[in-house]
């Protein structure tokens, strides 16, 4: 729907060929992905794909095995603490935010790679250092803002409603100025209207000229919300394009929701053997973790 | 505790509390022992009956009295958090009467003591004791309130006239403090052969303070005194430290407990050097005695000692500085295997670093640290022409020696805790929590984590080497016995106590863990008992510490905004889109399913 308005902008983050091999477990299987700039790309795929592992490999938490991860094409540092200052900020798919601090210290936290105070002015509390504090609670204000969280700067984060800590969540990434957001399930736990207003947020987000990564379950969420989407199946790209395109394809349907059920029990014995069926009954609580 | 909760009715709570206040009058009246024990009779008269001397009712029994009177005037008149108010009283009014009875009981050889022998009647140990508890259960059965918020802001709208009533409330409160902290200090005498009651009169005494400011806290008093000095910050900064000095001129100001209090003040500093690795940071440092040794031996080395081996005389302040860098720089050393190590590990890393210090000082390794026979003979810092070992006279008034090692370490430990302040409220301060918090995550928002433990080792190490050079001064020797592995946990213990991450409660922890084996010194074989003992106890019904920080106090509370705890929302959480995802999955099977 907005591929033309974005036709022009240039490729921010890209993964070519990246695979990731755990032991004898290949997690990820040369994919590639590319992220242009202003645009939102979903991630989607039963659980067990390799869609946080991927996530892993774009945030430096990973070395991939093989293949590279390019940011503004150049090669990605290997220390997420690198990475971060290079321009990319995550959220995780269990929240982890600094549970004992306020949620203005949260923020803080994120602005950590974009304050130049060294031990001596921290020691010392002079004028630049209380100028670089002021901005920086200004900026954090405003960002509190933004994600709906004004006034709460005090609360200790562990206190806040569950969709509030994702917010909060995003907020202390795009303390961090990314030019790229990965957003790791944004929406898990959330009721219709708090997911509503998370892909809002997430629009406004990509307004301000951030590339946002988006993995999600919710299909009908990221159909609604992405430019372009990819499906991780076992490590594999399955399928990539358009929401449109996605949606129709024969292969996710499949990968998603299973054989039509017919063809399932034709051929019970020869899926077990080959053991490719991918139930969510049973994969739904082994959730891959970083 | 919660389960003395609802255990009466709540008709009968004023009843009951208004019993406890009586029994702690007619307790503080009754005789509290039988006999006169054989050390000679147990202080404060516990022997008389009150009406044989109505005017001498001193110590632990007068300190009932006021709880008594107290309770029965917050029974009837409307008082802020009652059921709190109520429940410290208890508590301390119970503390008073157990540790009283447990020793009359003990030095007089049985129940006997505090019952009834030889026809004479001594039941104030068991009536305070009833009364404590009548108190608790009534508290029980009230509903606990809040602790009240009192307004801090009126002043400030009163424009001058209100600031200068702030100004009076913070000074009478802050000398109250003193006051306190000078009467706790003194508390019982000095410990020992010569007076053996020292301990029980002190802990009793422990068991009063901890009462009346238990009371205080549940009125939300002491809270809006806190919110009050926050507000007028460089002015109760300056009273504080005005408070420390005056210490001296109170009853407190004699050789010996200036040395006590000028200990303290080593270990408090020492601790809140430690409170930044294990507080702030969350490493864990079994070992962090060394870093006082090392500022101890260097210190002793660089002064002129008749033992030191470097030869090198230079003047104090020069010395300090070269100890806490050099303590700083093993601080580094020893923090660069938190790289790779984190938790249980680093604390084992931690625990050999210690013990190898502690052993190469006693072997003398390098020749720097004397050995067995330490480096003895330090002479006093002198600075100003004047030695510091010295009794002086201020302001008319003779000081006794050891005075001026007070004074510095005073304004050692104020310094001490500005740095702590100050880092704690900046970058550095915020990264290191959040590495506490979640090291992950921490780098995740590009916080080089590494470098950051590092620093976090070697601030610790620095304030700790610091005070090592006072402490060699003071002591005139630095052996390598006092750097021993239970120093290591007493200071952690030091700042778990008082509450991990705040200033007040290091000093608070540091303070408690180094008078107590002071003033416990009569019980001898069982003054390990007692203070492990108590601290059980302090953990089990304090764990957040003493004094703890706003957030920690949080996360002892346990419990989200809602009122569930966290783990059970997200739980909920994932269950719910669990549930979700099935519908989905069901839904294209499920007509076929109801074809068939």
């Amino acid at each position: 729907m907005s591929a033309a308005r974005h036709s022009m902008s240039e490729t921010v983050l890209e993964a070519s060929g990246v695979s990731m091999i755990f032991g004898g477990l290949t997690a990820l299987n040369d994919v590639s992905l590319s992220l242009d700039e202003g645009r939102i790309v979903g991630l989607i795929g039963p659980n067990g794909a390799g869609k946080t592992t991927l996530f892993n490999c774009l945030t430096g938490l990973y070395t991939p095995s093989q293949g590279a991860v390019r940011l503004h094409g150049r090669d990605l540092p290997h220390d997420p603490a690198k990475v971060t200052a290079a321009g990319i900020a995550r959220t995780f798919q269990n929240i982890r935010l600094f549970p004992n601090m306020t949620v203005q210290e949260n923020v803080l936290v994120g602005r950590h790679i974009r304050m130049r105070q060294g031990p001596l002015a921290s020691l010392f509390h002079g004028p630049v250092f209380r100028r670089g504090e002021a901005a920086a609670r200004q900026k954090s204000t405003e960002l509190l803002e933004f994600v709906g969280l004004s006034g709460l700067d005090d609360e200790v984060a562990r206190n806040l409603p569950y969709g509030d800590q994702r917010r909060l969540e995003i907020a202390r990434a795009l303390a961090t100025e990314p030019d790229v957001l990965l957003l790791d399930e944004p929406t898990a736990g959330m009721n219709p209207q708090e997911t509503e207003a998370a892909r809002q947020l997430i629009f406004r987000i990509r307004d301000t000229g951030v590339s946002v990564v988006v993995i999600e379950h919710d299909t009908k969420f990221i159909f609604g919300l992405c430019d372009t989407v990819s499906v991780l199946v076992q490590g594999e790209v399955l399928v990539e394009g358009s929401p449109e395109t996605v949606r129709d394809d024969p292969r996710v349907i499949e990968a998603y929701l299973g054989k039509p059920r017919e063809e399932v029990e034709a051929s019970i014995s020869e899926a077990a053997a080959a053991g490719s069926v991918v139930d969510h009954r049973d994969a739904g609580t082994g959730e891959e973790d970083a | 505790m919660t389960k003395l909760t609802g255990f009466l009715p709540p008709a009968l709570a004023r009843p009951f509390a208004a019993l406890g206040g009586l029994l702690f009058l007619v307790a503080a009246m009754l005789p509290w022992a039988t006999f006169l024990l054989n050390d000679g009779a147990f202080p404060d008269k516990a022997t008389l009956q009150f009406f044989d001397a109505p005017f001498e009712l001193t110590g632990y029994r007068w300190h009932l009295l006021l709880f008594g009177a107290l309770v029965l005037i917050a029974t009837f008149v409307p008082t802020p958090g009652k059921a709190r108010v109520l429940r410290a009283f208890g508590w301390g009014g119970l503390a008073i009467s157990v540790i009283s009875a447990i020793f009359i009981a003990g030095k007089g050889g049985g129940i006997g003591a505090i019952t009834s022998a030889d026809g004479n009647f001594a039941l104030g140990p068991i009536v305070g004791a009833l009364g404590g508890i009548a108190l608790i259960l009534s508290a029980g059965a009230m509903p606990l309130p809040d602790i009240p918020q009192w307004p801090t802001k009126i002043f400030a709208r009163m424009g001058p006239r209100g600031r200068g009533l702030a100004w009076l409330i913070l000074l009478v409160a802050f000398a109250a403090v003193l006051y306190l902290v000078s009467l706790t200090l003194t508390a019982g005498g000095i410990g020992g052969a010569a007076f053996p009651y020292a301990g029980p009169i002190f802990l009793a005494f422990l068991g009063f303070a901890g009462g009346l400011v238990g009371a205080l806290h549940g009125m939300g008093v002491t809270g809006w005194i806190a919110r009050l000095s926050e507000e007028y910050r460089a002015f109760s900064i300056i009273v504080l430290l005005l408070c420390a000095f005056a210490l001296p001129f109170t009853d407190a100001g004699s050789q010996y407990w200036m040395q006590v209090a000028a200990t303290i003040g080593v270990y408090a500093a020492t601790a809140i050097g430690l409170n930044i690795v294990v507080g702030l940071a969350g490493l864990l440092d079994l070992g962090y005695v060394a870093f006082l040794g090392i500022g101890a031996f260097v210190a002793a080395n660089l002064s002129g000692a008749a033992a030191s081996t470097v030869g090198w005389n230079v003047p104090f302040p020069v010395a300090a500085l070269i100890s806490a860098a050099v303590a700083g720089a093993f601080g580094a050393v020893v923090g660069s295997p938190t790289l790779r190590v984190r938790g249980d590990y680093l604390a084992i890393v931690t625990l050999a670093f210690g013990e190898i210090f502690y052993r190469t000082a006693l072997n003398n390794i390098g020749d720097l640290t004397g050995g067995s026979n330490a480096i003895p003979g330090i002479p006093a810092i002198e600075m100003f022409g004047k030695p510091f070992n010295e009794p002086i006279t201020f302001l008319g008034t003779d000081l006794p020696s050891g005075v001026l090692y007070y004074f510095l370490i005073v304004l050692v430990v104020a310094a001490v805790m500005a740095v702590f302040a100050n880092l704690k409220n900046s970058r550095i301060g915020r990264a290191w929590i959040a590495i506490r918090e979640d090291e992950d995550a921490a780098r995740a928002m590009g916080i080089a984590t590494g470098r950051a433990k590092i620093l976090a080792f070697m601030c610790g190490a620095t304030l700790a080497g610091l005070a090592g050079a006072i402490f060699a001064h003071k002591l005139g020797s630095a052996s390598a016995d006092s750097f021993k592995f239970l120093e290591s946990v007493t200071l952690l213990a030091a700042v778990i106590l008082g509450g991990m991450g705040t200033i007040p409660g290091a000093v608070l922890g540091a303070s408690l863990l180094f008078v107590l084996p002071e003033k416990l010194r009569e019980f001898e074989d069982y003054r390990l008992l007692v203070f492990g003992l108590a601290l059980v106890f302090i953990m089990r019904f304090r764990p957040q510490g003493l004094v703890p920080d706003r957030v920690r106090r949080a996360e002892f509370a346990g419990e989200t905004a809602e009122g569930k705890p966290i783990e059970e929302v997200q739980e909920q959480a994932v269950l719910e889109q669990e549930l979700e995802l099935e519908r989905e999955h069901e839904a294209p099977s499920g007509p076929k399913e109801a074809g068939r």
